[in-house]
C-alpha cells in the first residue's frame, strides 16, 4: 500500500487492525509490510522535564512521531510481564497484585523485568515496581513491538487475568516464549471437549453438560440434562452473561438476547447442582518442568468454602478459609483431584479449581491454570506469597528449591466478603447470581469464626446489628429451614417481623412473630419500616427466577437505607454466628505479622 | 527544614475495599507512602481491610492490620500501638497520616478527631490538619472562603432538609440544579435535577446519604468546560503545579466518568496562568500545609467566566493519574512533606538532579478514558451524570492528542481498535449496523445530546453522517478544538478507505 498513507495512519494512532479493515488486508499483512519498510514505533521517556535533564527511571511510551529512540540497551535476561489493563468487574486489583509480585520475584532472581500495562490506577505502573515500565495498550500489535524491540527471553501471561491470556496464543504464534504452564494446557482447561476427556481419564466427575451453538441445540441440551441448567458463553471472566435457567422460555430468551453464540464461540450448558456447596482451591505446581510428570511438586495454597450455596459467582460469594463445614473425606477427595489435575495439565505456576460438593460427591466445575482472583486473599491468609513463588517457578526454580512443599492449614479463620456498587445503580436488583457484580473485597481475620465473619461485614460497611428487629421473608423452597435460622436470632434477643406466609411457618415452630402487611396488602409495610430505620437486618431469599416486584423493592430499599441484608439462608446463619460471638466477647485487633 | 525527629511511628489508614470512586489508585498511593516513610526510618503501622492490595503485604509495613476501617476499630489499633511503643521504650510519638487512603481514611480520621479520640490519646494528624480538611470538605465553608479571597464560585446554598432545599432553589431561581451531598464519595447520592419533581427526589436522597445530612444546591454549569489542577505545598509555603488536566466532556459528567487529557489543551497561556495563581490561592487559604490537593475549575465557553468547583485536600484519584502522566510520584512526595521535608529538599528520582520543587514539564499528550460495566446492571440508567459510574480506566500517551486518544481507545478492551474503521459492528437496541454504515440522524442526535459511555464513537458517526462541527458542538458542548481533532481522524479514515478503491 501507499507508504506515506501508512506512515500517516500510524502517526494518527491508527492500529494495524483498523488499517487492515479499511484497506481490505489482514492485520498480519499490515504488520509485515510496516516492518519490511521500517515503520515501527520509537520509545520515549516519561521524565518530568521534557528531556531537559537526563532521566534515570525507565518509564516509556511508544510513538510514531519518528525520532530518537530513548530505550537503553542491556544484556540481562529479560522477562515481560503482561498486566491486566483497565479494571472492570471480574478483573481488578487482584491481578495487579499478582503482576507486581511477579516483577519483585524475578528482579530478586536476577532477571530484568518489563511491565506492560495501560491502567494508571495500579502499583504495577509505578516506575519503581519493574526495571522497565511500558505504558502501552495490551494488544498483540503493541506488545509484540516491545517484545521484539527489547529481545525478551520470555513473557508471563498468566498473572494479568483474561486480558493477557487472550493474547497468549497469538503472541506464541509470533515467536513469543510464553513461560509457565503452556498455552496448550490452558486450552485443555478452557475447551469443553478436551477438558471433559481429561476428567474422564482421571475419573473425576463433573456436572452433566452439553454445548450449543444455537437456540435449537441449547434447548435440546437442556431437555436432556433436565432443568435447572447453568448457561454461559465460553472464554469469559467474571461470569459475563452467566445465568441459571429453569425453563424453555427462559432459555430461549437467553439465547436470543443475552449471548451471541456461534460455532467458534459456543454456549456451555451445565446441569445446575441446587443447594451444593462451592469450593475454590488455589494450587501451585512445578510439574511441567519435569519430563516425568510424577517428578514435580504440587502444593495446595488454600481451600476456600463458599458461604452462599452454588449459583453465586465465586467473585461475589463470601468464603471461609479453611473450610468450616466440609468433612475430612471430602477435603481429601478435593486434594486428590487437585493434585491429579495439576499433574495432568503439567502446571508450572498457579492453578485455580472450582468444585461443587453435594453430599459426598465432589464435582469439578472449572479449572483455570493461572493466577486467580483469590490468590492475594489466600496468600495473606496462609502467610505465603503464592504469586511470588509462582513467578519464580515459571522462570525455572522448583518448589523444593523454594522451600514450599507442604500445605499450610491456618489455626485461625479468614473470611472474604464482597462489596457491591448497588448504591450507584438505583433500581437494579441486588440478588447474587452467577454473573459477577462486585467491585471489591475485604477480609476478616480472627481465631473465632463468628468474629471473623462479623469483622468482614464491618469492613464491607454493613456491620451486623447486635439488637433490634429482623424482617424475614423467604421463598417456599426455603420455608423448611427458615425456622431454625429465625430461632437463632430470637434466642439472641431479636424481634422477628414477617408477612403472612413466612410468619405462619415461624409461628408453627413456636416462635413469636410480629406480622406486617405485604406491599400489595397496604401500609405500613416493610418499606415503611425500612425507611423509618425500624428494621436492623433483612433476610430475604428469592422466590425463583423471575423475582416478584415487591421483593425487588424490599431489597433495593434495604440497600438504599443502608440496612444489612442477607439473600441466602447460609448467609443469615453466618450472621447469627457472628452476632452471637460479638455479643459474647466483643472483638480485638491483631497484626498480620502476629498471625503468621 | 530536616525531617521530624519527634515521630517514632506513623499510622497510615488505607482505603478499604475497591468501590466505584475509590479504586486501586489508593493502593498505589499507600504503597508509595509506606516505602517512603520506612526509607526515612519511621516505623509504619497500617490498617486496611482489603487483602488484594500490595500495601497489606507483610513486608510493606512494620505492623499490618487487616481489620475493618471504622473509627472504633482504628481506636483499638491506636490503643494497642501506644502500648506497643511503651513496651519498645520508644521516645517518639505515634502520628496519623489520613490523606493517602481516599475519602474513607479522611472520614475515619475526622470522626476520630470530632469524637476527641485523637486528643485523648495524644495522636497528631500529619499531612493535613483537621481545620484544613473541614475547610476543604465542607462545601459552604469552602465557598465562603473562596469568595473572601476574591474567587468566583457557582451560586449555591446548603440545606439540611427539604424545606431548606426548596428555599435555596427559589433563590437560584432556575433549573436545572446540581445537588451535591457533603462528605460522600464520587458524588454518591448527588445528581442533576431538570424539574421540580426530580429536584425533590434527589435532594431527599442526598440528605439521607450524606453522613452529616447536608447537601449543596448549586446553579447548573452544564456545558461549561471543566479543568483540574494537581497542586502541592510544603510548610515553607512553596507551591507547585504537578499537572493540569482538561475534561473532554463538559460539566455535568463526573470527572471520574469523563475522558480527560493532560496537559490542558484549549486554554491560552494567560488563562492557564490565572488558573495556576488561583490554585495556589486556594491551597493557601484552605490551609493544606503539606501535601497534595486537587482543585476543580469550570469555565464558561461563551464569556470565559472561571469558577472554583471543589477541592480535595488529599491525594485523590486524579493524583494517581497525574503521577502516571508526568512521572512525578505525588504520594511519595506527599508522605515526605508530611514528616517535615520541604519540596526543594527532596530529590526527583527521575532526573536525580532536579528537586521536587521543579514543576514537571511534559512534551506529549496523555488521555484517560473511563471503563464502564453497564452490561452488568441492565436495569439501571446508563446516562452519565454527576454520580460516578465507571469501574476502571485506561490511560495512553502519544505525541499528539490524536495518537494518544486512539491508543487509549484500543487500551479499553471493549472490542474497539481505535475510533473507527475496525470492522466491529454496532448494536443499538435491537438494530445492528456495520462499522462503516451511516447511522440514522435521530439515533446519533440522541447519543450526542445525552452523555453516555459511547458518545465519543457517535461523534465519529455524526461526522460521517454529515453533521457539521457546529451542530455537534451544540449537541455536546465538547470544545470545538477536540471536535476538530476527531474530524481529522475521521477524514483520514475516509482517505485510507478511498485509497484502495
Amino acid at each position: 500500500m501507499n507508504l506515506d498513507l501508512l506512515a500517516k495512519a500510524k502517526s494518527l494512532g491508527f492500529s494495524d487492525r483498523q488499517i487492515a479493515h479499511l484497506t481490505g488486508q489482514t492485520e498480519d499483512a499490515v504488520r509485515a509490510e510496516r516492518k519490511a519498510v521500517g515503520i515501527i514505533p520509537s520509545y520515549r521517556l516519561v521524565d518530568t522535564c521534557a528531556a531537559e535533564f537526563e532521566a534515570y527511571t525507565p518509564y516509556y511510551y511508544s510513538t510514531y512521531d519518528r525520532g530518537d529512540d530513548e530505550v537503553r540497551a542491556s544484556d540481562t535476561r529479560k522477562v515481560m510481564i503482561l498486566g491486566g489493563g483497565p479494571n472492570r468487574i471480574g478483573q481488578g486489583i487482584e491481578f495487579d497484585y499478582c503482576c507486581v509480585h511477579a516483577a519483585f520475584a524475578l528482579k530478586e532472581d536476577g532477571f530484568e523485568t518489563l511491565m506492560v500495562n495501560s491502567n494508571p490506577e495500579t502499583v504495577s505502573t509505578d516506575y519503581d515496581t519493574s526495571d522497565k515500565l511500558f505504558f502501552e495498550p495490551l494488544t498483540l500489535e503493541d506488545v509484540l513491538h516491545i517484545y521484539e524491540r527489547e529481545k525478551c527471553w520470555g513473557a508471563i501471561a498468566q498473572f494479568g487475568g483474561q486480558t493477557p491470556l487472550n493474547l497468549a496464543l497469538g503472541l506464541q504464534r509470533n515467536g513469543v516464549n510464553i513461560i509457565g504452564t503452556s498455552p496448550q494446557s490452558i486450552e485443555v482447561a478452557e475447551d469443553r471437549k478436551l477438558f471433559a476427556a481429561m476428567l474422564r481419564k482421571l475419573d473425576i466427575p463433573q456436572p452433566p453438560n452439553g454445548l450449543a451453538t444455537n437456540e435449537i441445540e441449547a434447548l435440546a441440551a437442556a431437555r436432556q440434562l433436565g432443568y435447572p441448567v447453568l448457561v454461559r458463553p465460553s472464554f469469559v471472566l467474571g461470569g459475563r452473561a452467566m445465568q441459571i435457567v429453569y425453563s424453555d422460555a427462559e432459555l430461549t430468551h437467553y439465547m436470543r438476547f443475552a449471548v451471541e453464540a456461534s460455532p467458534e464461540r459456543p454456549v456451555l450448558v451445565d446441569k445446575f447442582l441446587e443447594d451444593a456447596t462451592e469450593v475454590d482451591v488455589d494450587c501451585i505446581a512445578d510439574v511441567g518442568q519435569f519430563a516425568d510428570p510424577q517428578g514435580g511438586t504440587s502444593v495446595i495454597g488454600g481451600i476456600l468454602e463458599h458461604i452462599e450455596y452454588a449459583g453465586v459467582h465465586s467473585g461475589d460469594a463470601a468464603m471461609v478459609l479453611p473450610p468450616h463445614t466440609l468433612s475430612q473425606s471430602v477435603i481429601e477427595t478435593i486434594r486428590t483431584y487437585t493434585h491429579a489435575m495439576a499433574r495432568e495439565l503439567k502446571v508450572i505456576g498457579l492453578m485455580n479449581v472450582q468444585y461443587a460438593v453435594k453430599g459426598d460427591t465432589v464435582y469439578v466445575l472449572e479449572v483455570n491454570p493461572r493466577a486467580s482472583r483469590t490468590v492475594p486473599f489466600v496468600s495473606k491468609a496462609i502467610g505465603v506469597p503464592l504469586a511470588k513463588l509462582a513467578a519464580k517457578v515459571m522462570a525455572g526454580k522448583t518448589l523444593v528449591e523454594l522451600g514450599f512443599t507442604a500445605e499450610v492449614w491456618p489455626k485461625y479463620w479468614a473470611v472474604k466478603e464482597s462489596v457491591f456498587p448497588f448504591n450507584r445503580f438505583h433500581g437494579q436488583d441486588i440478588l447474587l447470581s452467577p454473573e459477577m457484580r462486585s467491585t471489591g473485597e475485604v477480609m476478616g481475620l480472627d481465631a473465632d469464626l463468628g468474629i471473623a465473619y462479623a469483622k468482614s461485614q464491618m469492613a464491607a460497611n454493613a456491620p451486623l446489628p447486635l439488637s433490634g428487629r429482623i424482617f424475614i421473608s423467604v421463598s417456599d423452597a426455603h420455608k423448611g429451614e427458615v425456622a431454625e435460622v429465625a430461632r437463632a436470632f430470637a434466642d439472641l434477643g431479636f424481634e422477628l417481623i414477617s408477612t403472612s406466609g413466612t410468619a405462619a411457618v415461624l409461628e408453627k415452630a413456636g416462635l413469636k412473630v410480629r406480622r406486617i402487611l405485604k406491599l400489595t396488602e397496604g401500609r405500613p409495610n416493610a418499606l415503611d419500616l425500612l425507611k423509618n430505620r425500624e428494621i436492623q437486618l433483612v433476610i430475604n431469599t428469592p422466590a425463583g427466577q423471575t423475582p416478584r416486584t415487591d421483593e425487588v423493592r424490599i431489597r433495593t430499599t434495604a440497600v438504599y437505607t443502608g440496612t444489612p441484608i442477607m439473600t441466602t439462608l447460609s448467609g443469615a446463619r453466618a450472621a447469627a454466628l457472628g452476632i452471637a460471638a460479638l455479643k459474647k466477647s466483643g472483638y480485638g485487633v491483631r497484626t498480620v505479622q502476629e498471625f503468621h | 527544614m530536616p525531617k521530624r525527629t519527634d515521630i517514632h511511628s506513623v499510622l497510615i489508614i488505607g482505603a478499604g475495599p475497591i468501590i466505584i470512586g475509590q479504586a486501586c489508585e489508593f493502593d498505589y498511593s499507600g504503597t508509595q507512602a509506606c516505602k517512603a516513610l520506612r526509607e526515612e526510618g519511621y516505623r509504619v503501622v497500617l490498617v486496611n481491610s482489603n487483602p488484594a492490595t500490595i500495601m497489606t503485604d507483610p513486608e510493606f509495613a512494620d505492623r499490618t492490620y487487616i481489620e475493618p476501617i471504622t473509627p472504633e476499630c482504628v481506636e483499638k489499633i491506636i490503643v494497642r500501638e501506644l502500648a506497643e511503643l511503651q513496651r519498645l521504650g520508644a521516645t517518639g510519638k505515634l502520628v496519623l497520616l489520613p490523606t493517602l487512603g481516599g475519602q474513607t481514611a479522611l472520614n475515619t480520621a475526622m470522626s476520630l478527631h470530632r469524637s476527641g479520640v485523637l486528643e485523648k490519646h495524644g495522636v497528631e494528624m500529619i499531612g493535613a490538619n483537621a481545620r484544613a480538611i473541614e475547610r476543604g470538605e465542607d462545601r459552604q465553608i469552602f465557598k465562603d472562603l473562596m469568595i473572601e479571597i476574591g474567587l468566583d464560585v457557582p451560586i449555591s446554598g446548603t440545606a439540611h432538609n427539604l424545606a431548606e432545599a426548596r428555599q435555596v432553589a427559589e433563590q437560584i431561581g432556575r433549573l436545572p440544579l446540581i445537588i451535591r451531598p457533603a462528605y460522600t464519595l464520587g458524588g454518591t447520592g448527588g445528581g442533576i435535577a431538570y424539574n421540580r419533581e426530580e429536584f425533590e427526589e434527589i435532594a431527599k436522597r442526598g440528605i439521607e446519604l450524606s453522613p452529616v445530612s447536608e447537601i449543596l444546591v448549586e446553579e447548573s454549569l452544564l456545558g461549561w468546560k471543566e479543568y483540574e489542577m494537581e497542586v502541592m505545598r510544603d510548610r515553607a509555603d512553596n507551591c507547585v503545579i504537578i499537572c493540569s488536566i482538561e475534561n473532554f466532556d463538559p460539566m455535568g459528567v463526573h470527572t471520574g466518568d469523563s475522558i480527560t487529557v493532560a496537559p490542558i489543551q484549549t486554554l491560552t497561556d494567560k488563562e492557564y496562568q490565572i488558573m495556576r495563581d488561583a490554585s495556589f490561592a486556594v491551597i493557601r487559604e484552605i490551609g493544606v500545609e503539606t501535601g497534595g490537593s486537587n482543585i476543580q475549575f469550570g469555565v464558561n465557553p461563551d464569556n470565559g467566566r472561571m469558577v472554583i468547583i471543589e477541592m480535595n485536600p488529599r491525594v485523590s484519584r486524579s493524583s494517581a493519574l497525574a503521577s502516571k502522566a508526568t512521572g512525578f510520584p505525588i504520594a511519595k512526595i506527599a508522605a515526605k512533606l508530611a514528616v517535615g521535608y520541604l519540596l526543594d529538599e527532596i530529590r526527583n528520582d527521575i532526573t536525580r538532579e532536579t528537586p521536587a520543587s521543579f514543576e514537571p514539564t511534559i512534551d506529549y499528550v496523555v488521555t484517560k478514558i473511563p471503563r464502564f460495566a453497564f452490561e452488568k446492571f441492565p436495569q439501571a440508567d446508563p446516562t452519565l451524570n454527576t454520580q460516578m459510574k465507571s469501574v476502571g480506566e485506561a490511560m495512553a500517551i502519544g505525541r499528539t492528542f490524536k495518537e494518544s486518544l486512539q491508543k487509549c481507545l484500543r487500551s479499553l478492551e471493549i472490542g474497539r481498535s481505535g475510533l473507527g474503521g475496525d470492522g466491529k459492528p454496532w448494536r443499538i437496541g435491537n438494530e445492528v449496523y456495520g462499522d462503516r454504515d451511516i447511522l440514522p440522524r435521530d439515533v446519533i442526535t440522541r447519543k450526542l445530546s445525552i452523555p453516555n459511555a459511547e458518545r465519543i464513537f457517535f461523534i465519529r458517526h455524526a461526522l460521517r453522517a454529515g453533521f457539521s462541527l457546529e451542530e455537534i458542538f451544540q449537541l455536546t458542548k465538547i470544545d470545538r478544538w477536540f471536535l476538530t481533532q476527531l474530524k481529522e481522524i475521521v477524514d483520514f479514515e475516509e482517505e485510507l478507505a478511498a485509497s484502495v478503491k
